[in-house]
């Protein structure tokens, strides 16, 4: 499914990716940890394509195609999903008219006719029903307004929604109480069918206990310093991140 | 002197009805008004050399005209073609407690209000005073909780001069939804002023639609006064057409009143748009929020004036005024002058005005989410105006607006 190899990346003179190395499998969950200023969040803008954040060397394929050579939005047409760790509020524009547009945009790319109002909204509900958001939610301003609880939530909506091949969920974990936790993960339980892959970043083992993943491997200085099974994020949990090599810390 | 102004005087001595008085007195103080130039400081940035020497019909053959219509708005509608009422008065069927009459025929509330809410600086209005012959008096009875929205359509058809009037009195504790909506696109000039008087504890919702385009001009005015604890909420979108002119006029006349106040503009390509806004805090413990908000296109021009006056009686108002503006090519120009005049010690206020710029973070946002990049900007810049849309109480103008406006947009983005 995506497959890193030896990325460098840098953000204007700081070099924050210092050749990472990751591969997953169709149907995967790999847990990312680490300590802050790992490179635990430009990992994702990287792939992403953020502006600003450039590549130094290094490689990175999503099903065989060069990620690295797409634009933003190709990437996300590609298959690739986002969930920000801190999601963007753009007030004049609604949830529904930017749901609808990425929707049919994602539909655009596989060769799918776009969904009518009522189809559209009859999916809409339904995920909405799904992460516990009101409906009337999808008249505001895209994340206007919303608590932080609910811009995670609607990050999972939208994912939900766009039905992606590979998701990274930037700390969706960060900021929430139990509940809403344990909606994000059910939403994206919801999601994992064996075939679509997922990269969970987190800093707290916590998330961890209800989206159960298949690898664990801890981040530091930039690049993947150790990796296993989720018992070692039962490990990190215990001991923190102190036990890190000097050098390997951030 | 221009040409036009002194037919416009002669033209004045024609009109006799009821309102005799108040016309003479009008146009008195027209008779001393000079005639508008660059030095003139409420015309420094839009010029009247296209109406010095306008020449237009003052009489029109047009006689009806379809209310383009909203769907879900269920109004009841006014509408005038070229300054002349065609709406059959006989057959409303109006909601208790509103009365709506003719300005033709002599009447009470119009009596009052004539004149008296609209300064009588503007020179426009003073044009309006002596001419306009047809108008609508609306009075809502004290507690009439009016829901239906009453919609005043003003139509100006090619090559026709004319002039309109609303007066309006909301009654103590009563609400009220008004719409005044123009529109045409021929050459025309078409001046439409309205009065409205909010008393104690009444509510007005008001928008006034200035959808004038192409060659038309429309020079117009909505003068607010309120009284004890009443409520404004207003909503202006405006066109830009050949010149189109509004002035807005909000008089804080009794405390603890308030008044919400957004406007849109949006500029199709050398469109000349104009609004100034004056906001009178006479009393203490006022509430002004104004929002201004412009997308303006190629080699259009717009200009924001928004004054806000707090007399030194004033004391504990709370006024915020903010306006912004979208360029979409360097060929478009926005003149904004924000002004704060504030005599009262014990007050919070604040203005601002800025050129805005694309919010990187969203659009990278968006794009994330696989929507392409002219798109995105698309919605992005829209929405920018849109925000304003959404803030709108009455949904089903808001939703008719939306895909209307958009277009407009749409197409002023592809002629860039």
């Amino acid at each position: 499914m995506l497959s890193i190899k030896d990325l460098h990346a840098r953000v204007e003179e700081t070099t924050i990716l210092k050749g990472l190395d990751l591969d997953i499998k169709p149907g995967e969950v790999h847990a990312i940890m680490g300590p802050n200023g790992a490179g635990k969040s430009t990992l994702g803008y990287v792939l992403s394509g953020r502006e600003g954040y450039e590549v130094e060397s290094g490689s990175v394929s999503l099903e065989g195609k060069d990620l690295l050579d797409m634009e933003v939005e190709e990437r996300a047409q590609a298959g690739l999903f986002l969930a920000f760790q801190y999601p963007v509020e753009i007030p004049g524009v609604s949830n529904m008219e930017f749901m609808k547009e990425s929707v049919n945009a994602m539909r655009e790319a596989r060769g799918e006719d776009a969904l009518s109002s009522a189809e559209f909204l009859k999916k809409a509900k339904e995920a909405c029903k799904q992460v516990e958001l009101p409906l009337d939610f999808l008249k505001r301003g895209v994340n206007e307004g919303f608590s932080g609880g609910e811009k995670k939530r609607n990050e999972i909506m939208q994912m939900i929604m766009l039905e992606p091949k590979l998701a990274i969920l930037d700390e969706s974990d960060s900021g929430l109480d139990v509940d809403a936790l344990q909606v994000v993960a059910k939403g994206v339980n919801s999601q994992r069918d064996g075939k679509r892959s997922f990269i969970v970043v987190t800093h707290y083992q916590r998330l961890l206990d209800y989206i159960e993943p298949d690898y664990v491997h801890i981040l530091s200085n930039g690049k993947i310093v150790k990796s296993g099974g989720p018992e070692l994020a039962k490990e990190v949990e215990k001991s923190g991140y102190a036990w890190l090599k000097e050098g390997e810390v951030a | 002197m221009s040409q036009w102004l002194a037919q416009v005087i002669e033209r004045a001595g024609n009109v006799d009805d009821w309102l005799a008085s108040a016309r003479s007195k009008a146009l008195a103080e027209l008779k001393e008004k000079e005639w508008p130039g660059r030095r003139t400081e409420a015309w420094r940035y839009t010029s009247l050399h296209k109406v010095a020497d306008l020449n237009l019909a003052t009489t029109s053959e047009a006689t009806t005209a379809e209310a383009p219509q909203v769907e879900g708005l269920n109004s009841i509608d006014l509408v005038f073609v070229d300054g002349r009422l065609t709406s059959d008065m006989t057959n409303l069927v109006l909601p208790d407690g509103v009365t709506i009459a003719s300005l033709d025929t002599k009447n009470d509330a119009a009596e009052n209000l004539f004149g008296q809410v609209k300064p009588q600086h503007h020179l426009f209005g003073l044009v309006n005073d002596v001419l306009a012959q047809h108008g609508v008096v609306i009075d809502i009875a004290p507690n009439a909780n009016v829901e239906q929205p009453i919609r005043i359509v003003n139509f100006a058809s090619d090559g026709v001069e004319s002039h309109q009037r609303s007066l309006v009195r909301v009654g103590e504790g009563a609400k009220a939804v008004i719409i005044e909506h123009g529109a045409g696109n021929g050459h025309s000039l078409n001046t439409a002023f309205a009065e409205y008087d909010i008393a104690d504890k009444a509510a007005l919702e008001h928008y006034r639609l200035a959808l004038h385009e192409g060659e038309a001009i429309h020079v117009g005015g909505s003068h607010f006064r309120l009284h004890n604890e009443s409520k404004l909420n207003s909503t202006l979108v405006g066109y830009g057409s050949q010149l189109t002119r509004l002035d807005v006029d909000i008089e804080h006349a009794g405390e603890h009143a308030f008044a919400k106040f957004n406007n849109i503009y949006l500029l199709a390509p050398k469109e000349h748009f104009d609004l100034h806004s004056t906001i009178e805090h006479a009393q203490p413990n006022g509430t002004t929020e104004e929002n201004a908000r412009g997308i303006i296109g190629d080699k259009a021009k717009a200009v924001f004036n928004g004054r806000i006056h707090i007399h030194r009686h004033a004391q504990k108002t709370l006024a915020e005024l903010n306006n912004r503006n979208l360029l979409l090519t360097r060929g478009a120009q926005i003149n904004t002058k924000p002004e704060l005049e504030i005599y009262a010690d014990d007050v919070q206020c604040a203005h601002g005005a800025t050129v805005a710029e694309i919010d990187e973070e969203a659009l990278y946002y968006m794009l994330t989410r696989g929507i392409d990049k002219q798109q995105a900007l698309v919605m992005l810049n829209f929405g920018f105006v849109q925000e304003l849309l959404f803030q709108m109480p009455n949904r089903a103008l808001a939703n008719w607006l939306q895909p209307i406006l958009k277009q407009r947009f749409e197409r002023m983005m592809e002629q860039q």
